[in-house]
C-alpha cells in the first residue's frame, strides 16, 4: 500500500455528533498537531478523497448523504468510525432517530470524543497498515 | 386576542418578560413558562388541547413559531393559524402517524424509502440563482442543509434546514433512573456540556428540595466559566477564519487548546464532560487553576492586541451581518447574539448559583459580526475574572467539601431550570415520576438565534456568509437534540 503511506486524504460527514469530535478534528489541523505534516488532511470532495470519516450515531436524515459520499470516493478507499458514537456504542444508540453508527469500519477511533493526540497516532498508524478492502479494486 | 392563551402570553412579552419553553406536557397540555428578569420569578401559562388543535401564538409572538411547528411535528397537536406550517424535524422519511413524543410505547419506526429533504422556500423570477449547501460540508463543521435565493452575489433569502442531527434525545430520556440521565444530557452538545449538565442537576436539586451548599457552588461556577472560555476562544478562532485571517485564527486556537489540556490535567477531560451531577461537583485545587489563568493571560494578551489592532479585519467585520436590538427582541434572541445588540440579559444574573459574584452583561450595539466579536473578547475576560474570584473563595474555605448528597429514588413534579451557557440561556423543563423521567425538554439559546441569523444573511453578499455563521456560531447538536 505504499499510495497511501505517505498521504491520506479525507472526507468528514457529521452524522448526529454533538460536536466534541468536530472539535478535536479541527484541533488536529492546528499547529499543536498539525496533522498535515504527516500527510494527512480534510479534501472538500468526496470524488478527492481517499476515506470518509464519520461522526455521530448515523441520524436518519444523514444515512443517505453518508452513503452518498461513500459512493463518491474512489476506489480503494477507507471508512473511519471517528468517536464512540461512530463507532455503535454511545450513549444515544438507543433513540429513535439514529441508525447507530459507521457499518463495516476499517479503522475505529474511540473516545468520547477521542483525544487528538491519540487520534492522530492511531492515524498514522492506520496509514501504514491499512489494506484495502477485499472487494475493492486497487487502482494504479 | 379574546383568546386567554393569546392574551395571557403576549401580555407577558409586553411586560418583557423571556420565554423559557413553550410545549406540550401529560394530559393534552401546552404549557408556556416565562421568566421575569426584574424578579427572577416564573409565570406559566397552559392551554387545553384536547380537541388536537390550539390557537397559534406565531402571528402575535413569532419566536415561538419553530417550537409550534417542532410541537406539531413531534405530538401532532395543530397550532390553528400558523403561517407556516411546514414540517421541521419530520422528513418525507417518518411514518405517517409518526409522533414520537406521543405514541405509547416508544418504538423506533419503519423508515419510509423516500429522500430526507423538506421543500425549500425560495424567491422566484428573472435572474436569481438557487444555490444549495449541504447537508455535507467541504470542511469539518456540524450538517446542516441551506438553500439560498441569490441576485448576483446578494443573498435574498436563506431557508436553512436544520434537524439533519436530530437524534430523538427527549424521547430516549423519557424512562431513564436519575442514573442514567448524567451521561445523555452530558452529550447532548459538547459546547455548551456543562451548562446542560447543570441544568440537570438544579432540576433534581429542586425537586428533592436539596440546597447546595456554597462550597459546591463555587466549584460549579468554576466549571461554567471555564466552559465559557473553551467555547469563547473557539469561536474567536473561527470568525478570524472566515476571513481568512490565518494567524489570529491558529493563535487562537494555540491559546484554547492550552486550556483544554490545563482542563484535561485538573478535571481529566477536554471538554468537562461528565463533571456536575445532583448533589455532586468534580473539584480541583483552585491553586491550580488559577495558575493555568495565569498561564493563559500570558498569550491572550498579545492576541488581543493583534486583533483588535488589525483594521483591515475589522473593516470586514464593521456592518456585515447585522441584527438590530428589535429583531433580537421580537423573535427572543439570546447569548452573545441579543448582548452584541444591546439587549442586556444574561441569566447569570438571576442565578442565585453566582451569588454576589453577578457579572455585568457585556454589551455592545451595532449587532454586526465586529460587536459579536467584541462581546466575546469582554466575555472571556470576565469568565477568567470570575474563575479568580471564586477560586480565591473556595481558597479561603475552611469548611470541608460538602458530602457527596444522593437524590431520594422517589423524586416526583415539575420543574423548569436554567443557565447561561456560552450560547445563551439555556433551559430545560423536567417532569419526574418518583424517580424516573416522564418528560424532558431542552430549549438551547441556539434554538431562538437560528431564525435571526437567517434574517441577518439576506443583504449581504453570498460570500460573507461563513463569516456571519461563524459570528453567531449557533450549534446544531443543541438545536436540532
Ligand atoms: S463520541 Fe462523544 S464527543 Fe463524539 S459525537 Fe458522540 S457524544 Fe459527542
Amino acid at each position: 500500500m505504499s499510495h497511501i503511506r505517505h498521504s491520506l486524504q479525507i472526507r468528514h460527514v457529521d452524522a448526529g455528533s454533538c460536536n466534541g469530535c468536530e472539535q478535536e478534528l479541527t484541533a488536529l489541523t492546528s499547529a499543536a498537531y498539525d496533522f498535515q505534516r504527516v500527510g494527512l488532511d480534510w479534501v472538500a470532495s468526496p470524488r478527492h478523497a481517499d476515506a470518509l470519516l464519520l461522526t455521530g450515531p448515523v441520524s436518519d436524515p444523514m444515512a443517505r448523504p453518508v452513503e452518498r459520499v461513500w459512493a463518491a470516493i474512489p476506489a480503494p478507499k477507507w471508512r473511519i468510525a471517528f468517536g464512540d458514537c461512530a463507532a455503535g456504542c454511545g450513549v444515544f444508540q438507543a433513540a429513535y432517530g439514529i441508525h447507530g453508527g459507521l457499518p463495516e469500519a476499517d479503522l475505529v477511533i474511540r473516545g468520547c470524543p477521542p483525544e487528538p493526540g491519540a487520534a492522530l497516532q492511531q492515524l498514522r498508524d492506520a496509514m501504514q497498515a491499512m489494506a484495502p478492502h477485499p472487494d475493492h479494486t486497487v487502482g494504479g | 386576542m379574546d383568546n386567554p392563551w393569546i392574551r395571557q402570553n403576549v401580555a407577558l412579552k409586553e411586560a418583557h418578560a423571556e420565554l423559557l419553553t413553550v410545549t406540550a406536557t401529560r394530559n393534552h397540555r401546552l404549557q408556556a413558562t416565562w421568566l421575569d428578569p426584574a424578579s427572577g420569578r416564573q409565570e406559566q401559562v397552559t392551554v387545553d388541547v384536547s380537541q388536537e388543535h390550539f390557537p397559534s401564538l406565531t402571528p402575535m409572538l413569532p419566536e415561538v413559531a419553530w417550537d409550534e411547528r417542532e410541537i406539531h411535528d413531534v405530538f401532532g397537536y395543530v397550532p390553528e393559524g400558523h403561517p407556516d406550517l411546514r414540517p421541521l424535524l419530520r422528513t418525507p422519511r417518518w411514518p405517517d402517524n409518526f409522533r414520537p413524543l406521543r405514541d405509547q410505547p416508544r418504538a423506533r419506526p419503519t423508515w419510509r424509502d423516500a429522500e430526507p429533504d423538506n421543500p425549500a422556500l425560495t424567491v422566484e423570477g428573472d435572474g436569481i440563482t438557487i444555490m444549495k449547501v449541504g447537508p455535507t460540508h467541504a470542511g469539518v463543521i456540524e450538517s446542516g442543509h441551506f438553500v439560498f435565493s441569490l441576485m448576483g452575489e446578494n443573498v435574498l433569502n436563506l431557508d436553512a434546514h436544520l434537524f439533519q442531527n436530530h437524534r430523538g434525545v427527549e424521547s430516549l430520556l423519557e424512562g431513564q433512573t436519575i442514573d442514567a440521565v448524567g451521561a445523555m444530557v452530558t452529550r447532548i452538545c459538547a459546547a455548551d456540556t456543562v451548562s446542560h449538565q447543570t441544568n440537570w442537576a438544579l432540576a433534581v436539586e429542586a425537586l428533592a428540595g436539596y440546597d447546595a451548599g456554597a462550597t459546591l457552588t463555587l466549584d460549579r461556577i468554576l466549571l461554567l466559566e471555564s466552559e465559557r472560555v473553551v467555547s469563547h476562544l473557539n469561536d474567536l478562532a473561527q470568525i478570524p477564519a472566515g476571513v481568512g485571517f490565518q494567524v489570529a485564527h491558529q493563535q487562537a486556537l494555540a491559546i484554547k487548546e492550552d486550556w483544554q489540556r490545563g482542563l484535561q490535567r485538573l478535571y481529566g477531560h477536554r471538554f468537562l464532560f461528565d463533571t456536575v451531577r445532583p448533589g455532586w461537583v468534580a473539584s480541583v485545587d483552585p491553586e491550580n487553576l488559577l495558575r493555568l489563568v495565569h498561564a493563559i493571560g500570558r498569550s491572550w494578551t498579545p492576541w488581543r492586541r493583534l486583533v483588535e489592532g488589525h483594521h483591515g479585519f475589522n473593516d470586514r467585520m464593521a456592518g456585515v451581518g447585522v441584527t438590530t436590538r428589535a429583531e433580537v427582541v421580537r423573535f427572543g434572541g439570546q447569548g452573545v447574539v441579543a448582548r452584541a445588540a444591546g439587549k442586556a440579559f444574561d441569566a447569570r444574573t438571576l442565578l442565585p448559583l453566582y451569588q454576589d459574584l453577578r457579572p455585568v452583561p457585556v454589551l455592545e450595539s451595532d449587532g454586526d459580526v465586529r460587536a459579536r466579536f467584541a462581546v466575546r473578547i469582554h466575555e472571556v475576560e470576565a469568565s477568567l475574572r470570575l474563575i479568580e474570584q471564586a477560586a480565591e473563595r473556595l481558597r479561603r474555605q475552611t469548611t470541608p467539601r460538602d458530602a457527596h448528597w444522593r437524590p431520594p429514588d422517589e423524586v416526583s413534579g415539575q420543574v423548569v431550570v436554567y443557565t447561561e451557557s456560552p450560547h445563551g440561556l439555556n433551559v430545560h423543563e423536567v417532569a419526574m415520576d418518583r424517580g424516573r423521567v416522564l418528560r424532558y425538554h431542552i430549549r438551547a439559546a441556539t434554538y431562538r438565534n437560528w431564525p435571526l441569523l437567517a434574517h441577518a444573511v439576506p443583504g449581504n453578499a453570498v460570500a460573507d456568509f461563513p463569516l456571519i455563521n461563524k459570528s453567531f456560531e449557533l450549534c446544531y447538536s443543541c438545536t436540532d437534540r
